[in-house]
């Protein structure tokens, strides 16, 4: 058996481009298509286990019926029988809720004590009562607003004090959200002969963290591996190579979760910054060899390095497909995001490398007439003797 | 080839020997501290680590992964690897803080959970910190009616009582909660700490009336104070208090005054001792609904039961009362805190509180327990939160909304965990394969393997000293992939023939360390910025997993490979 794979750098190599190129436009297509799964939508998301399989088509009827908007629902088999899911889209008067509730109890502990002054002060008139009957007026049309919603009487106005509103809204908010869940657990227990059912529920507030917050890491990663990137070359080519490398690498993965409707969540979100990491690792395993080594031509280093990273490849990309296997036994979701973002990502590489970043290098190899400068990054020599 | 010789040499030698006994004295103290076996775990790799870094020695770098793994095998062994409900079963319920908190703040509304919990008789309820923002309440297991009580205690307030004499003085209905302020330092008149609060004019006669010519009377504040109730401890619990802070006390005194802490118009809880029940048990509930509040473990449990109560069992030191006892004035001797009945605090009332005049604004003070100046202070700051939490009814320093549970059952748990060992085994295996397929040499293939193996080891025994979660466990399944992905840049560099081996090797790693340093930076973001405690399981294992290789077994693959190649 002989596993020799062909040489692309023989000949003109500057046409193998066109492959990777190509590859990223049909990515940059199917990007807009990325379903974004409840973590950065908002909405719920329920799992039921179940000795048997669900009518799925019915389920979704009778939850449309009851006033929940379901984006989808399956029912897949797993170890121990089946497993429903079903996403619910995020609920207008559930986000309301959320925001009036916060408001309420961000500016509830003022009125209070703006109650409290105008109770000691003597002079009805005095500065303080009109304050407190201003900031008491603001509050009560925020507590309507709950009570609307909750759909019981808005007298707000008629509360005696702060303490007994505050009971009060939060009398209304359990109301509103218990009222929420009872009624969706009633129907899913009516069409689901379930044994456990688990709620993923995300507000509005919370996936616009998530999302925020995600992007704060999106924004220190790419600055922090750019500034790394650039103290181990020390010169722009290379290193730009390096980074146009991932970033195609990022891209193709993100067009291959468009293209099959794998959704954008934490773990895949996860899955993707780990694959700046895999994709870096071949990006500077090719980079170093050709430019920072001597022997041989350019063309051969790059064929050797080629094929230490395809092994290198290889060996991730089995972990990965163990990890699909397992995730399409189980139908567990993390797992299944997880794995395909990586399993794209790391096919991705294998062109975003080996016929992308490779040429680039290998023109400014050729170019420069390269041989070798120091052996060692500066970081590196850090750590080895 | 490595000859015996240089094996015997190596083992032979001063570091290699120090590792190993230093190991073997690790183990020891993890076997006989086992509380503390965690951190003891930790320090130590973390101590073999460091010498096999910093002492550039190829016999030193294999003894240390040697080291490490059997530190390792020996803590999954006694310190057990922990797993979070998506394997075990049970139900998670997370709590979002409207805002970050500091760890301090956190750590507060922590304990508050706690205690409400606790005060509800839900003692198998865990509440952990995740971040700065998010605090996660789990439970064994899914029984609805835990959940249901769970969720009410997080989503309702407590009811602040303060009673004087048997009377309610004043309720939490009463208090502005906006009022309730930390007094500033220098308005104290010589206390440590005070806090300020203002009633209502309706509690402001009540105050008046109940404590009218009450001066130097205790003011019993409670929070979630049990209606309808008895409570039987026993002697020792009545009396752990007293001994502790060494002063006299009699069984006779200590029970009246836990009797009269006890006291309310109406609804007295009657304090009984469990060894005069014992001889003697002739209790009757009032109704159907009397709770009878014991110790977990009391041998009476069995009979309350039987005989209607509804036994309500509390751990042993929140059922010990603690007293304020001065021999100079004994009239003034009280109980203070005793947590199974909710009693936090009770503070003295001055005489110009007691003339029967109604007041408005009021003050608690007192003093701060501590050596030195900032021990004061920080016992200062804590007592007035604590105040100030109590006043409120119990309420947490930041607004939260209660996240929707997870629950998993543990059949199911199970079956994945297991699935997931499997896929954990069967990702080894199948590289095995593929390495071997690509290398077709013994030589070659059983040290990396062992190495992969090895550290698949390792990042089990640290993770699970903490929780491995689903995510945790997807990125231990990586960490495989990325453990043989290094030594396959060792091994192609060494196959090449043409520098001499240690040349190689540098390059090798020149080329490893390049990779580890970008894969660490794009995850570290995610690991310490973000607070994305859903995911944080899986960077951590990346990230740990191309540490680990990077300065443990990445250097002694090396150094195997190296010798293993020179005759091969």
């Amino acid at each position: 058996m002989s596993f020799e794979i062909p040489n692309p750098y023989k000949g003109n190599y500057k046409l193998l481009i066109i492959i990777p190129l190509l590859l990223v436009a049909v990515s940059l297509f199917f990007i807009p298509s990325i379903k974004k799964g409840v973590d950065f939508k908002g909405g719920t998301l329920v799992t039921m286990q179940s000795d048997v399989p669900a009518d799925t088509q019915k389920l979704a009827e009778a939850l449309e019926a009851n006033g929940f908007s379901v984006s989808s629902a399956k029912s897949l088999q797993n170890p121990k029988g089946y497993e429903i899911e079903v996403e619910i889209e995020r609920d207008e008067n559930l986000t309301r809720t959320d925001e009036l509730k916060s408001e309420f109890f961000n500016t509830v502990e003022e009125v209070s004590r703006l109650e409290a002054d105008a109770s000691t002060a003597n002079n009805s008139s005095s500065e303080a009562q009109v304050k407190y009957a201003d900031a008491k007026a603001k509050i009560d049309v925020i507590s309507n607003g709950i009570f609307a919603i909750a759909g019981m009487p808005q007298d707000a106005e008629k509360a005696n004090s702060t303490n007994a509103l505050k009971a009060s809204v939060n009398g209304a908010y359990r109301k509103i959200i218990d009222g929420n869940s009872e009624r969706l657990s009633a129907v899913l227990s009516k069409e689901v002969p379930y044994e456990s059912a688990s709620f993923n529920e995300v507000s509005a507030s919370l996936s616009a963290k998530f999302l925020e917050k995600a992007l704060n890491v999106v924004m220190y990663s790419t600055i922090l591996v750019c500034i790394v990137v650039f103290l181990i070359f020390r010169s722009i080519v290379p290193s730009a190579a390096v980074i146009v490398g991932a970033v195609c690498d990022i891209i193709i993965a993100l067009g291959a979760m468009g293209m099959f409707g794998i959704p954008l969540t934490l773990a895949s979100f996860a899955a993707l910054l780990m694959l700046v990491g895999f994709s870096l690792d071949t990006d500077v395993l090719l980079t170093m060899r050709v430019i920072k080594r001597k022997e041989g031509d350019a063309r051969t280093r790059a064929y050797e390095a080629m094929k230490t990273g395809m092994t290198m490849s290889m060996a991730l990309l089995l972990s990965f497909i163990c990890l699909f296997i397992l995730a399409s036994l189980t139908h567990i979701n993390t797992y299944y995001e997880i794995s395909a973002v990586a399993i794209a990502g790391l096919v991705g590489d294998l062109f975003a490398t080996w016929l992308l970043n490779a040429i680039i290098v290998l023109n400014y190899a050729e170019k420069h007439g390269h041989s070798g400068e120091s052996e060692r990054g500066i970081i590196a020599s850090l750590f080895s003797n | 080839m490595i000859s015996i010789n240089e094996l015997v040499r190596g083992a032979k030698s001063r570091e290699v020997i120090a590792v190993f006994a230093f190991t073997l004295f690790a183990c020891l103290l993890m076997y006989l501290d086992k509380p503390m076996g965690i951190p003891i775990y930790i320090v130590s790799i973390l101590l073999v680590g460091i010498a096999s870094v910093f002492l550039h020695k190829d016999s030193l770098r294999v003894a240390a992964l040697l080291a490490i793994v059997f530190l390792s095998a020996f803590s999954i062994w006694s310190n057990g690897v922990k797993f979070g409900i998506d394997f075990s079963g049970g139900v998670r319920i997370p709590i979002l803080l409207e805002k970050s908190v500091d760890s301090v703040t956190m750590e507060e509304m922590v304990t508050t959970i706690k205690t409400r919990a606790a005060s509800f008789g839900l003692t198998e309820v865990k509440v952990r910190p995740i971040g700065d923002s998010e605090i996660y309440v789990e439970l064994p297991q899914s029984n609805p009616k835990l959940v249901k009580d769970v969720e009410d205690i997080l989503s309702q307030q407590g009811i602040y009582n303060g009673i004087v004499d048997g009377k309610v003085a004043i309720s939490g209905d009463e208090i502005y909660s906006g009022s309730i302020y930390r007094v500033p330092s220098q308005y104290l008149q010589g206390a440590d700490w005070g806090v300020s609060f203002t009633v209502t004019q309706a509690g402001a006669s009540n105050f008046a009336k109940v404590a009218k010519g009450k001066a130097n009377y205790p003011l019993y504040m409670f929070l979630d104070r049990p209606q309808n109730a008895i409570i039987i401890l026993n002697e020792s619990e009545l009396m752990s208090d007293a001994k502790k802070q060494g002063v006299p006390m009699s069984k006779s005194k200590a029970l009246d005054l836990a009797t009269s802490a006890m006291r309310m118009a109406g609804d007295d809880i009657p304090v009984y001792l469990e060894e005069d029940l014992a001889k003697n048990f002739t209790l009757v509930p009032r109704d159907n609904m009397t709770k009878a509040i014991v110790n977990n473990a009391s041998p009476l449990a069995e009979k309350l039961a039987q005989a209607g109560f509804v036994v309500v069992g509390k751990a042993s030191e929140d059922m010990t009362p603690q007293y304020v006892v001065s021999p100079s004035s004994p009239a003034s001797d009280a109980v203070t805190t005793w947590k199974a009945v909710g009693l936090l605090s009770s503070p003295r009332l001055v005489a110009s509180v007691t003339e029967g005049v109604p007041n408005y604004a009021y003050t608690i003070n007192g003093p701060a327990q501590g050596d030195t100046s900032t021990a004061k202070l920080l016992d200062a700051q804590k007592k007035e939160r604590e105040l100030e939490s109590l006043l409120k009814g119990g309420a947490l320093p930041v607004h939260i909304t209660i996240g929707s549970k997870t629950i998993v059952p543990a059949p199911l748990g199970e079956e994945f965990l297991r699935l997931s060992l499997i896929g954990v085994a069967f990702a080894l295996v199948t590289i095995s394969l593929m390495v071997a397929i690509r290398y077709r040499h013994l030589n070659i293939v059983v040290p990396m393997m062992f190495i992969s193996f090895s550290e698949i080891l390792i990042l089990l025994a640290i993770l699970g000293a903490f929780t491995i979660d689903l995510a945790g466990m997807a990125g231990i399944l990586a960490a495989i992939g990325v453990s043989v992905d290094a030594q396959i840049v060792v091994t192609d560099e060494l196959l090449k023939k043409e520098e001499e081996t240690k040349k190689r090797i540098d390059k090798a790693f020149a080329i490893i360390t390049t990779s580890v340093m970008v894969a660490v930076v794009a995850m570290l973001p995610l690991l310490l910025l973000s607070g994305l405690v859903e995911i944080i399981g899986f960077a951590t294992s990346t990230v740990l997993g191309s540490l680990l290789g990077l300065f443990i077994s990445r250097p002694a693959y090396g150094a195997i490979a190296e010798r293993m190649f020179e005759n091969s």
